[in-house]
């Protein structure tokens, strides 16, 4: 099983090497020819390149060119045709681009660079080559390049420095040859000219020794200019002296050595060096040396250095201080990542400046009483509890955060044995008591205790001695803050981040009183639910201000009314809508408003509102974002999809349907009040009685006169339409027989007759006999049909006396008089009807309706 | 087991130069003790290699892993972004700074645009029991300049 893993770990870069060699790249050399943009003519099938900047810069990536064709324009700067496969870089490859300044070539699958390849480029400045499987390099190859400052040349099967040609680039800064197979460190001799070289990445080789020789021509080189990474070479041996009297810039030996006695005595190889920064250490996932002997580092000692940085050395010997005592001259000193689990107290004379101890492991705060320490990191070592007080007289920075520690009182300048304190960062700590208001400690230009728990924060003016603070952080340190003086005395305040807290009552009011300086204030996240009017009121210079993420329900413009804001954060509340006539004073510096994550609701109600946002989406970050949360079949959708047209539609809609509904029943009204008027008038050319003068003789007893005289004459011949009835004792022709008069006169010309049906009705026997008459006719001449009116209800035994009447009146429909305001409409209007029914519209419709009201009444 | 994962691992890099429209195939980064790993590039420019060593349900801690691919960016910085699904409901994401430029923890931080990266090496993660179930995880690395360095959406299914 291992030895599978192995072969597979072994295989795959090697395999993955050879893959990106194609089967035709074994086949003799393609020249590639370079064109510009007046030959494509020739290539039609090339995809051409993308330009970001147009004749500026190209890019060409992975288009499958075999040579360099395309759109490009001959004023291009930036050209990148990484990932294509050129394999062959002619001469004068590039002369068709004269302005260009970056070429880039990565894993182009070159593996020849013919002499002045690059002839012609005064103006490249770098040049990146990486992952091109380099075979043959010509010794002009780089020739004409007199302005390159950067060459990138990881990973193209270097094997040696000599193999470069590049002794005439006196303008080099920086040669990255990282990642090759460069297996001595003997610089070559054209190093000397390269006098401008800053940056020697050398790292992933194949070195194991460097001897005096190697070094030769370091020492020709400019004092203190060259930065020279060696990580990842497994070196096994540097000879004594090799360094001797050698000025670099920045040396990086990270994962070099394969055991703690080969470290020891290249690092006893180093004397002599004088160095601006050593950086020594392991990568997490690279050599990592089993029990560092701390002998190892004793080798320090003999050589001179301003910086020291160590870092990841996982397995890092328990150690009082050991390598330590070597670097007593060091100015900046960097431990990172090791276990080094106990640092004792280093000595006050020890002339360090600046000290960084992140992730060390340490199980107590450090005793620290350094005489010069001005910058004190201290980071990421969990695992102590208490902070102890330190005594660092010069300390003007000090960086405390992330390390779980307890602070039982806070902040007077005694805990730092400091009054030079400007930056202090006790961030993501645990808790944190303030006991004092920062005496001596006036000189505070930052603080931050975010992450923290503040406790008393909000019980006295904590920061009131803090004139010249600038930066104050106390967000998310469970800080309810309940006294209003919590800020006096900030007067110099520009930024208070103050997110994650939590106000009394979640009402906001003015505690910003003395903070006149203040630009930037973060309250968001603080469940704040009210905000007073006079909250920002004396924030003259306010220009950002973050309220979001708490339960606000409204946007209350008029308190930023006179504030020079530039971005207003109203994020994550449930703010429903503005009032639309405020939305005037919104500051007119604003360039951003975000209202993203409320609960609008996208009702016409709002519609002032609504359309403000439509029309201001360019003030408003993420419109598109803004959702609606009402009504129901809005929700989810963009506020920006609301359309106004809709409330205007709806409102005529509304107002329209309201207007017809009335105009309809008005109509109706008038047509029931007028029906008769109406009938009267769409039939008026038509109307006529005919042959008949009457339009209904009516039988009735003498005893029923005075209703007869007084309700259905007044009621039908004055009404309308006005009907003309004949009543014996107006129309009867005096000197003729009564019962010729009946015949004549009554049923001769009327069309209808009415028969008022009372007690004194059946009693009467002229009523009866004109009655029977009435039936007969009826049967005779085919007119009118006769209408019941009932004045009276009727004793059955007393109607039964009629057999006649009895029958027509159970099986016929007849009026009944009631002495009711409704009652009585309803029996006019159908008496007027039923005497309007058979009239003489027409002639021809005269015969048919009487002729069917004939049928309908006479069922005896 | 390992040997197959090997292969896999050779076939993915020798693929590496395939075309760029098509969908990558899904790849086995483990198959063991009731724990299947599968993943498939999301990155449209490339397919990468990956396996892990030793998988099973009993998740041990610190992973060894083998991770192969031609980098498209630089990466001097790199943070990782991971994302848990199951049953297409989210359960956990978070980022992780993998190279940032002062002092970087991996060999391979700072390589370039082009190189070839391979690593094999512990991961530093938790030893835990995963519960049964089907899992997909989505993985995005990137840059300040590049949304996209590698990308990987794997399932995890776990019986």
């Amino acid at each position: 099983m291992m030895s599978a893993t192995r072969l597979a770990g072994t295989l795959i870069p090697a395999m993955a090497f050879l893959s990106c060699l194609r089967p035709e790249s074994w086949d003799p050399y393609v020249q590639a020819t370079v064109l510009s943009a007046e030959d494509t003519a020739v290539s039609k099938s090339v995809k051409p390149c993308n330009w970001v900047a147009p004749n500026i810069t190209y890019q060409c990536v992975e288009l499958k060119f075999y040579e360099i064709v395309g759109n490009i324009s001959t004023s291009v700067k930036t050209l990148d045709l990484s990932f294509n496969a050129l394999r062959c870089l002619g001469n004068h490859s590039f002369s068709s681009f004269p302005e260009l300044q970056v070429l880039d070539l990565s894993r182009c699958e070159i593996e020849m660079i013919a002499d002045d390849a690059y002839q012609g480029l005064n103006h490249l400045s770098t040049l990146i080559l990486t992952g091109n499987p380099i075979r043959s390099l010509g010794v002009g190859a780089f020739s004409g390049l007199s302005s390159l400052q950067t060459l990138v040349a990881v990973e193209i099967n270097l094997a040696s420095l000599e193999v470069l040609p590049l002794g005439h680039l006196k303008t080099l800064k920086e040669l990255n040859v990282a990642h090759n197979l460069i297996n001595s460190f003997k610089l070559p001799e054209y190093f000397s000219n390269l006098t401008n070289l800053e940056h020697l990445d050398l790292s992933n080789n194949n070195i194991q020794n460097i001897s005096h020789r190697d070094t030769q021509v370091l020492r020709q080189m400019p004092a203190f200019k060259v930065a020279l990474d060696l990580s990842l070479n497994p070196l096994d041996f540097i000879e004594p002296g090799a360094f001797e009297k050698i000025e670099l810039r920045e040396l990086t030996l990270r994962s070099n050595f394969n055991s703690s006695d080969i470290m020891k005595t290249c690092i006893q190889g180093l004397a002599g060096l004088r160095i601006n920064r050593l950086v020594l250490g392991e990568f997490k996932n690279e050599r990592i040396i089993p029990n560092l002997d701390k002998s190892a580092l004793k080798g320090l000692c003999n050589l001179t250095t301003e910086e020291f940085r160590i870092a990841y050395f996982d397995d890092f010997p328990e150690d009082d201080l050991g390598f330590l005592d070597c670097l007593a001259n060091v100015s900046t000193i960097s431990l990172v990542n090791l276990r080094l689990r106990r640092l004792g107290a280093p000595p006050k004379d020890f002339k360090w400046q600046n000290l960084k101890l992140t992730r060390c492991y340490l199980k107590h705060f450090p005793i620290l009483e350094l005489a010069f320490l001005k910058e004190f990191v201290f980071t990421n070592n969990k695992g102590i509890s208490l902070f102890t007080d330190i005594d660092l007289p010069l300390l003007e920075f000090l960086d405390l955060s992330r390390n779980d520690l307890s602070f039982k009182g806070c902040c007077h300048h005694n805990d730092f044995g400091t009054t030079r304190l400007k930056h202090l960062d006790l961030s993501f700590n645990d808790v944190i008591t303030m006991s004092t208001n920062f005496v001596g400690l006036e000189q505070l230009e930052y603080l931050d205790f975010q992450n923290s728990k503040l406790k008393q924060a909000s019980a006295f003016s904590v920061f009131l001695s803090l004139k010249n603070l600038l930066y104050l952080d106390i967000s998310h340190t469970n800080t309810r803050v309940a006294f209003r003086g919590i800020f006096k005395g900030l007067v110099s305040l520009q930024v208070l981040k103050m997110a994650g807290n939590t106000f009394e009552d979640d009402f906001l009011p003015n505690i910003f009183t003395d903070l006149t300086n203040l630009t930037f204030l973060d309250l968001s996240d603080c469940q704040l639910e009210q905000v007073s009017q006079e909250a920002f009121g004396s924030l003259p210079k306010l220009q950002l201000l973050n309220m979001s993420h708490n339960n606000l329900f409204s946007l209350d413009i008029l308190s930023y009314k006179h504030l020079p804001l530039q971005i207003l954060d109203h994020s994550f509340n449930h703010i429903v809508a503005a009032k639309s006539q405020e939305l005037q004073y919104l500051p007119s510096s604003l360039v951003s408003l975000n209202l993203t994550q409320n609960e609008f609701a996208c009702v016409c109600e709002h519609m002032g509102f609504l359309q403000w946002v439509q029309d201001h989406r360019n003030l408003l970050a993420g419109a598109e974002q803004m959702m609606c949360a009402k009504p129901f079949e809005m929700q989810g959708m963009s506020v920006l999809s609301f359309r106004n047209a809709t409330c205007q539609m709806s409102k005529t809609i509304i107002s329209v349907s309201v207007l017809s509904v009335l105009v309809v029943s008005v109509v109706a009204v008038l047509v029931y009040k007028f029906y008769f008027h109406l009938m009267l008038l769409v039939g008026c050319k038509k109307y006529g009685r005919g042959e008949c003068t009457y339009d209904a003789f009516v039988i009735y007893s003498s005893q029923d006169e005075d209703w007869v005289r007084n309700e259905l004459v007044k009621n039908l011949e004055e009404g309308v339409p006005p009907f003309q009835l004949c009543l014996h004792y107006r129309d009867f022709i005096p000197g003729v027989a009564i019962a010729a008069n009946i015949i004549q006169e009554g049923f001769h010309k009327s069309r209808k007759v009415i028969v008022v049906v009372s007690h004194h009705f059946i009693q009467s026997r002229w009523c009866i006999f004109e009655y029977e008459i009435a039936q007969t006719w009826q049967f005779l001449s085919s007119h009118a049909g006769i209408i019941f009116i009932v004045l009276q209800k009727l004793e059955k035994s007393l109607l039964r006396q009629q057999v006649e009447l009895y029958r027509l009146l159970s099986r016929n429909t007849y009026l009944e008089w009631e002495d009711s305001v409704l009652g009585r409409h309803i029996f006019w209007r159908r008496l007027r009807k039923a005497l309007l029914d058979g009239k003489s519209w027409s002639p021809e419709g005269t015969e048919d309706a009487e002729s069917s009201h004939h049928e309908a009444t006479t069922p005896i | 087991m390992k040997g197959l994962t090997a292969a896999f691992l050779v076939w993915t890099l020798l693929s590496l130069e395939g075309g760029s429209s098509q969908a990558w195939p899904t790849h086995t980064a483990c198959k063991d003790g009731g724990l299947e790993v599968l993943y498939q590039s999301c990155d449209p420019l490339q397919d990468f290699g990956f396996s892990v060593d030793q998988c099973s349900r009993h998740l041990k801690s610190n992973l060894s892993i083998r991770f192969g691919m031609i980098l498209r960016e630089d990466i001097k910085e790199l943070f990782l972004d991971v994302s848990l699904f199951s049953e297409g409901l989210s359960i956990l994401s978070y980022s992780y700074p993998i190279c940032e430029e002062d002092l970087p923890k991996f060999s391979f931080c700072g390589r370039k645009r082009g190189e070839q990266i391979y690593y094999a090496g512990p991961v530093n993660n938790p030893g835990f029991d995963i519960p049964k179930g089907e899992y997909q995880v989505l993985l995005k690395l990137y840059n300040k300049n590049n949304p996209m360095v590698a990308c990987a959406n794997a399932t995890v299914i776990c019986s």
